[in-house]
């Protein structure tokens, strides 16, 4: 009897073993029903000994909700946009549940010209876990950023919230919610934004300007809401730019048959002496965007701008039969496309050095067993907060060993990639917002932090981000009233 | 609890089956679709709506490989401290850790397929070593038992 009482003794002993630390990290993973992302995680100077306690910020700092473009400057651009929730139907009379701005998925394209103040107003119609605006690759000030829980609250069903900024730099950007996003802009949240010379420069000639929105409904992809070919009517001879968008969570190619084709603009910033390429895709990455110049065959035949596989837009005069081909083996490295330029600072003397390393392992996050992504080794919500000061040049070594692509956008900055696996840049000077970090590759990026507030810095494959791929950078003394969770219940991913 | 254990060891043998047969139902369907004029690239692959309707196979795959059959190998070792099998434990542990192997090859096959090579053999060698575990286990307890005072006085 004693060596079975001490048999069962030793039984249970065992499975105290292989249980309790599984159920204390659980338990110890919880995340609580409220927080600001300042609390979370820990600060990462950069290389600076830190400027003071956070306390210190909480009382001292500037709230991001002064972070705004000029209040009494009048606005240039204005919009109303409503979100609904309702079903609705895309261009080949197909209909889908989801998302809508003013009654439409795709909502409107907005259009402005550089410097002005573009003012939209967000009005909640019925979209019940609230919604938010985010400006993708447009550097607005914090509070117009549409971050929930960090730059505002979601709005509330029948609520309401204006965001302005001005558009200082030309290019190809998208809006999108910012609440629940990787349901919300799967679903339709979401929109294309551009911005042209205020005057076209002297050596312009008529350009057809194309915005493809690439995003798909219910397992469609369309452009701007059309599934399968968009046809454009170009002229023999004359010169057509797409404004590619990709909206969605993986990589696209884009790729051009029927001519020759310049890379002009990357996440809406020129690039510098794009040469005219054939037989060679491009790579859009999630988030991000791309700008494609043809000039038109002489002879009238078509064009076909294949946008991933299924979805292409045609560009012709008489015929919309463009052959399609298939996309070409060589994708364009633009580590070494264009001349290069002056960048307008120096990325060889770095106020701040950060380590952005993606990685991903077994573990328990708010509770749940399950594989997860890890930046610098530490699971969510144990992640770096970059630390910055108003005018620092930071340097970011992005790097990926989690056998996986992703797509890192940093919120309210353009950063100037230096090389990719060791490799030096040595083209046009490029310039991102998302960029596609695919599984093994390390990239050295650089930014003068010239923006003050608390930005995202986190995956745009959205539900890797809804995981927990997400940090944020911060700037000395500043604050945020709003938190992840809680009354307003703000959850931005 | 023997029976249990047993069980429990032929249920994960049984779920090796399953993840065999979710992923060739998906990837069979994924090349119907694509010969269906379908499309298949990153932005479908990271999309969490379904083209096709197979591609529950590929649900099935995850979560039963991530989720429940861990779950089961847990248990079975749990179990195993209780049942007195003869080096239950032992077999138990093999079983749970050819699963944390499955699990890691499985995932190292995203980057590099290769490991997903090994993954579809390890799935033998996990099912081979579920199977025996539950076979040898059949023995009922009783006769272990009766054998074992027979066992001593020979040995004396």
């Amino acid at each position: 009897m004693p060596t079975r009482r001490v048999r069962l003794a030793v039984a249970f002993a065992a499975t105290v073993a292989v249980v309790g630390p599984l159920g204390w990290l659980c338990w110890a993973s919880r995340l609580p029903d409220a927080y600001a992302v300042t609390d979370m995680g820990y600060a990462d100077t950069g290389g600076r000994p830190p400027a003071g306690s956070h306390a210190q910020h909480a009382v001292t700092g500037r709230d991001v909700t002064s972070l705004t473009a000029d209040p009494a400057r009048p606005a240039d651009v204005s919009h109303i946009l409503v979100a609904r929730e309702q079903r609705f139907r895309l261009a080949d009379g197909r209909t889908v549940d989801g998302y809508t701005l003013n009654g439409t998925s795709p909502g409107p394209v907005i259009r402005a010209t550089a410097g002005q103040l573009v003012q939209v107003r967000l009005v909640n119609e019925s979209v019940g876990d609230g919604v938010t605006l985010h400006w993708h690759g447009v550097d607005v000030p914090n509070a117009a950023d549409g971050v929930a829980g960090v730059t505002q609250d979601a709005v509330r069903v029948g609520g309401q919230f204006t965001y302005r900024f001005v558009t200082d730099q030309v290019g190809t950007f998208w809006y999108h919610a910012h609440q629940m996003s990787h349901e919300q802009v799967g679903r339709g949240l979401l929109g294309a934004l551009v911005v042209t010379p205020s005057s076209p420069p002297a050596d312009a000639v008529d350009v057809v300007d194309v915005v493809a929105l690439v995003h798909q409904y219910a397992g469609v992809r369309t452009v701007n809401g059309r599934p399968g070919d968009t046809p454009v009517q170009v002229a023999p001879g004359a010169r057509a730019r797409i404004r590619v968008v990709n909206t969605e969570n993986g990589p696209m190619p884009v790729w051009v048959a029927g001519a020759p084709f310049e890379l002009t603009a990357v996440d809406g910033t020129d690039l510098v002496g794009p040469a005219p390429v054939r037989d060679v895709a491009v790579l859009v990455t999630a988030g991000g965007r791309a700008d494609l110049e043809v000039t038109m065959p002489a002879d009238g035949s078509p064009v076909r701008v294949h946008l991933g596989g299924s979805t292409s837009v045609v560009l012709g005069s008489r015929s919309p039969e463009a052959t399609g081909v298939r996309r070409p083996d060589a994708t364009l490295d633009l580590l070494s496309y264009g001349r290069p330029a002056p960048l307008g600072f120096d990325p060889a003397a770095p106020d701040r050095t950060f380590e952005y390393a993606i990685g991903r392992r077994p573990g328990f996050v708010d509770g749940r067993p399950g594989l997860w992504w890890t930046i610098n080794g530490r699971l969510f919500p144990d992640v770096p907060m970059f630390v910055v000061a108003e005018g620092d040049v930071v340097r970011v070594r992005v790097s990926n060993h989690s056998g996986e692509v992703h797509p890192m956008h940093l919120h309210g900055h353009h950063a100037v990639v230096l090389s990719r696996d060791g490799v030096p840049a040595t083209g046009s000077p490029w310039w991102v917002d998302s960029l596609n970090v695919a599984a093994g590759e390390s990239y050295e990026i650089a930014f003068v932090a010239d923006n003050p507030g608390i930005w995202m810095d986190h995956c745009h494959n959205l539900p890797h981000a809804a995981q927990g791929l997400v940090a944020h950078l911060m700037y000395e003394g500043v604050r945020t009233p709003f938190t992840i969770g809680g009354s307003a219940d703000n959850e931005p991913e | 609890m023997r029976t249990v254990y047993r069980v429990l060891a032929y249920v994960i043998a049984a779920e090796v089956a399953v993840q065999a047969m979710a992923m060739v139902f998906a990837v069979a369907g994924l090349g119907k679709w694509v010969q269906d004029g379908g499309v298949f690239d990153a932005a479908v692959m990271e999309s969490e709506e379904s083209p096709f309707p197979e591609v529950v196979g590929f649900i099935v795959h995850g979560i039963n490989g991530m989720m429940v059959i861990p779950v089961l190998a847990l248990a079975l070792l749990i179990l195993s401290f209780f049942a007195r099998i003869p080096r239950g434990v032992r077999w138990a542990g093999v079983v749970l850790g050819l699963v944390a192997l499955q699990i890691t090859l499985g995932l190292l096959g995203h980057g590099m397929p290769a490991a997903g090579a090994l993954h579809g053999l390890n799935a033998l060698l996990l099912f081979g070593a579920a199977v025996h575990t539950g076979q040898r286990a059949r023995v009922p307890a009783g006769t272990q038992v009766a054998e074992s005072p027979a066992r001593v006085p020979t040995a004396a």
